[in-house]
């Protein structure tokens, strides 16, 4: 299957009540920062929907993406980092950028309030994200006229 | 709100085919009525009584709590199953049977589809 999936109902698009021209989207990154031409491609995606003056309720994080959202990682001088590109894309926006906590704690990705519950080290998680539970995405779902799908495998 | 959900992944080996069946439970419980249907590898998950790889769950209990979670429609390829030498009663679910020439039409029942 193809890692980018776009979901759309035909006969929504076909409907007359629903304005073409202002969409209300929800993005899902499942691909990894490492990853690089497919994370790159749901940031691109997600700022060019953003440019076309579309609106984004939310950007959820899953799997392997929730690594874009560790504030730990280090990225060769002249390589993108997706990590502040997104950053910067959500204070531009007031984007709001979702990150699965199950999966997330799993990948060591924590803020301060986990990392007390958990009695870890440190924190980890990058400015401008914040940990959510999988309800969020199943908000954004019923919520988005289009929802975005970005793949791992 | 109906949501589609693709699985495509081996039951284990990864935590993908967990964390895509916890989106279909999810969903559920936010009243989206979620199908799913598996391809590809993802019909492996349908296997039933597979050795569990130890740091894994079991891929069949979660599969068992998809009717609990009124998560009823249950879709499978026919040319995936036919990958694997699989017959519908080798499958631990009730499924229904989908052609790939018919997938498009299937997708289009649905408001959303998100593949995994």
């Amino acid at each position: 299957m193809a890692g980018f999936s776009y979901m759309s109902d035909l006969n929504m698009a076909a409907s007359p009540s629903l304005d073409l021209t202002s969409l209300t989207y929800a993005i899902v990154v499942r691909c990894g920062p490492h990853q690089q031409s497919r994370a790159l491609s749901a940031f691109q995606f997600t700022k060019e929907v953003l440019l076309q003056g579309h609106k984004v309720l939310s950007v959820f994080f899953y799997q392997q993406g929730v690594h874009t959202a560790s504030g730990l990682r280090v990225v060769p001088q002249d390589e993108l980092n997706l990590t502040v590109l997104w950053q910067q894309l959500s204070l531009d926006y007031d984007l709001d950028l979702g990150v699965c906590i199950a999966a997330a704690l799993q990948a060591g990705i924590t803020n301060q309030q986990e990392a007390n519950r958990y009695e870890l080290g440190s924190d980890s998680l990058a400015s401008q994200f914040s940990l959510v539970g999988l309800g969020q995405l199943a908000a954004a779902c019923a919520e988005c006229d289009r929802l975005v799908s970005f793949g791992g495998g | 709100m109906s949501c589609l959900i693709t699985l495509s992944h081996a039951p284990y080996g990864s935590q993908v085919a967990k964390e895509s069946l916890d989106v279909a439970l999810v969903l559920s419980a936010f009243e989206q009525q979620p199908a799913v249907l598996f391809v590809d590898e993802g019909v492996l998950q349908l296997l039933p009584g597979s050795q569990i790889p130890s740091p894994h769950k079991h891929i069949g209990k979660i599969l068992s709590a998809l009717e609990m979670y009124d998560v009823n429609e249950l879709w499978v390829e026919q040319e995936s199953l036919d990958q694997f030498g699989l017959a519908i009663d080798d499958l631990s679910q009730t499924v229904n049977v989908v052609t790939r020439i018919r997938l498009g039409q299937l997708c289009a029942q649905y408001h959303q589809h998100l593949v995994f």
